[in-house]
């Protein structure tokens, strides 16, 4: 049997789409306005996102962190990395700076104790630091108040634990603190700044410590430190990052554990999912609703048609070349809607990207979960959004002919012939 | 002439139900038609015309009774081998036209071609060929549309005849044409009926039609009144 002209049926269904031209801008308009909606929407929320994850990494934690495998969840001061003995701290620095994708990375030892001024006390945590290294990974550096890192010997407290202890840049405190071999060690120092970053549970708890001065008052090897922050260029490739930071320190010591943001810290890579998700079904929603609008003028126009199908049905064309038409037109109607909508979408999507929308005169800043928002509504670009969407959309022009189709093989031929 | 039908029918009905009493639009219709005739069926409006062509043409399934095409009984067959038969077997001319809008002349004539897989060059030239015959020349590559009454039922008519059917249906195919033109086209479906030795049967309420006629069939009430050879 000869091959089949198939293009008969995409011919009919591209010159039926443009039958009623003010139908097809109307319903076409529409579905290229959610498809703008969708690629916009998607775009801020994921602008929204990289500020929460970039807000909430950014400060302290970084992006990426090495540990000891048994150092978390408890956080004991004896599980130092590579165990009792430690380990070459400065080639497990090199190794992770050298992985690309690596922007900072900052050791780190942790102690708790109790720091005095004058009569005043309180519990601190203390953050032992490479002053240095830290600036590449944290933001203390950028939110001195007064004075700055601290050098040996020096210690550098919150504005809210200054204002607690009542204590100022330049004037001495004392720190005890239980230390590694079970002895109390306790040491002066010298208040070297005082930072605010503006985040409850930072300010009147933590304090940072020269890390050599640190590991000295608690009796560690310079060679034990508890954790390596690491910061990445992108926050959405952690996971990739990590990976090959795994790779990079791999045999350095036994037993370390490399892990993303979303891993340590699962309450923001909790709410981002949840975000995300929320993302996801109000897509669904716009195209859902979408469907049924389409799906109804689809239906009115093969309505409309009935007689020319029962006509090409008396003929003997097959229900399924039928089906083929209108589900083809449906299709055509979401490519035209795609094209028209990606021209519309690009400048937006770039306008909004280049000038973010600031909402500061209505709200103000807030911290989430150890994340400070900015009310910036800023925009990213990805592929992801305007895929998922142009999807979608084809997916409805598609999915609106279904029913349509159905309809128009359903009447028998002589009755819709005989109908005027 | 052969013996052998084209088409034959046994004590057909077609009842509509439908308030407040079933219509019976068909009632027991026996009918043979043999290869190469050109009948016309004449009738009141009502009498069941067009079912009866329906029937034949298996648009439109029996309530009671049996339709041969050929020799293939065709109230049995699935919808999806119904639409073969027609397509290979029957072609179909319409009281008002109904060529598809959005294909042009050539394209509406040479639908049935290309629904029984034949190729492109060949379905163009037995297109050319025939619009040539029938005077529709040039004006292949207009829409419906753009077409007058009398060029329109002619590619319909065209578009019955090529896939070489053994029989054309033909419901009231010259009632929106002029005298002039309907004798025409009456023309080309003779000479097609003589040429090709294609069984056409039409539907008519024009007197001038059932002239031309070779047998001419009177139904009343769904039943046939009158079935006489005339002189053609
Ligand atoms: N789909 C249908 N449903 C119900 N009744 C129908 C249907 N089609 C036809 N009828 C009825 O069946 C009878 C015969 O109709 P049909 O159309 O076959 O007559 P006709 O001879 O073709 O008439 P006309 O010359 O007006 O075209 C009429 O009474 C008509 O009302
Ligand atoms: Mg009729």
């Amino acid at each position: 049997m000869a091959r089949r002209d198939n293009d008969i049926w995409w011919r009919m269904a591209w010159r039926n789409l443009w039958r009623n031209r003010r139908r097809t801008a109307i319903t076409a308009s529409a579905l290229s306005f959610g498809f703008v909606a969708a690629v916009l929407m998607i775009a801020l929320m994921d602008g929204m996102l990289e500020q929460l994850v970039s807000n909430g990494t950014r400060v302290i934690t970084g992006q990426v962190q090495i540990h000891a495998d048994d150092y978390r969840p408890e956080r004991s001061m004896h599980d130092t990395m590579g165990g009792r003995e430690g380990l070459d701290l400065a080639a497990l620095v090199g190794a992770a700076g050298s992985v690309t994708g690596v922007t900072g990375v900052a050791p780190r030892a942790y102690g708790g104790g109790l720091i005095s001024s004058g009569d005043e006390t309180a519990g601190a945590v203390l953050m032992g630091i490479d002053p240095r290294r830290e600036e590449g990974v944290g933001r203390f550096g950028a939110s001195f108040v007064v004075g700055g890192m601290p050098g040996p010997g020096e210690i550098a407290i919150g504005n809210a634990m200054a204002g607690t202890i009542g204590a100022a840049p330049g004037e001495e405190v004392v720190v005890v603190a239980p230390a590694a071999d079970g002895s109390m060690g306790n040491e002066l120092f010298t208040v070297s700044g005082v930072f605010r970053l503006g985040m409850g549970g930072f300010d009147d708890a933590y304090v940072l410590v020269d890390l050599g001065s640190l590991q000295d008052l608690m009796a560690m090897d310079r060679s034990r430190i508890h954790e390596v922050a690491i910061s990445v260029d992108r926050t959405d490739q952690a996971d990739l990052v990590a990976a090959r930071v795994e790779e990079a320190v791999e045999g350095l010591a036994d037993g370390l554990v490399v892990e993303p943001w979303s891993v340590f810290h699962e309450q923001l890579y909790f709410m981002t999912s949840m975000m995300g998700a929320a993302n996801g079904i109000i897509a669904m929603i716009i195209f859902g609703m979408a469907i049924f609008g389409v799906a109804n003028t689809m239906l009115l126009a093969t309505f409309e048609r009935r007689r020319e199908f029962a006509v090409a049905r008396s003929l003997g064309t097959s229900g399924r070349s039928i089906v083929r038409i209108v589900v083809c037109e449906g299709l055509f109607l979401g490519l035209v809607s795609l094209g028209a909508g990606a021209l519309l979408a690009a400048p937006v999507v770039v306008y909004f990207h280049e000038f973010p929308l600031d909402l500061s005169s209505f709200i103000g800043t807030y911290s989430f979960m150890g994340s400070a928002m900015q009310p910036l509504l800023t925009v990213e670009y990805s592929w992801d959004g305007p895929l998922v969407s142009a999807v979608a959309l084809v997916g409805t022009g598609v999915a609106s002919a279904l029913y349509p189709a159905w309809r128009a093989i359903r009447v028998p031929p002589a009755d819709a012939l005989a109908s005027r | 002439m052969s013996n052998e039908h084209a088409v034959r029918t046994e004590r057909l009905w077609k009842i509509y139900p439908q308030d407040p009493r079933p219509v019976e639009a068909v009632r027991g219709i026996d009918l043979t038609v043999s290869r190469g005739e050109f009948v016309a069926m004449a009738g009141p409006s009502g009498s069941g015309k067009t079912t009866m062509l329906n029937l034949v043409g298996g648009l439109t399934r029996p309530t009671r009774g049996k339709v041969w095409i050929e020799s293939e009984e065709i109230s049995a067959l699935s919808d999806r081998r119904l639409a073969n038969l027609r397509m290979h077997r029957i072609g179909f001319v319409f009281q008002s036209y109904n060529l598809l809008p959005v294909l042009s002349a050539l394209e509406n004539a040479e639908f049935t071609l290309l629904l029984q897989g034949v190729p492109a060059r060949e379905r163009r030239e037995r297109v050319r060929e025939l619009f040539r015959e029938i005077g529709l020349e040039g004006l292949e590559d207009r829409r419906p549309p753009k077409l007058s009454g009398g060029q329109q039922q002619r590619v319909a008519v065209a578009r019955a005849v090529l896939g070489e059917p053994a029989l054309v249906l033909a419901d009231e195919p010259t009632a929106n044409l002029d005298s002039h033109t309907a004798e025409a086209l009456l023309d080309v479906m003779e000479r097609l009926n003589r040429t090709k030795g294609t069984t056409f049967v039409f539907s008519t309420h024009d007197p001038r039609v059932m002239e031309r006629a070779r047998r001419l069939i009177r139904l009343v009430d769904g039943r046939i009144e009158s079935d006489h050879e005339a002189s053609g």
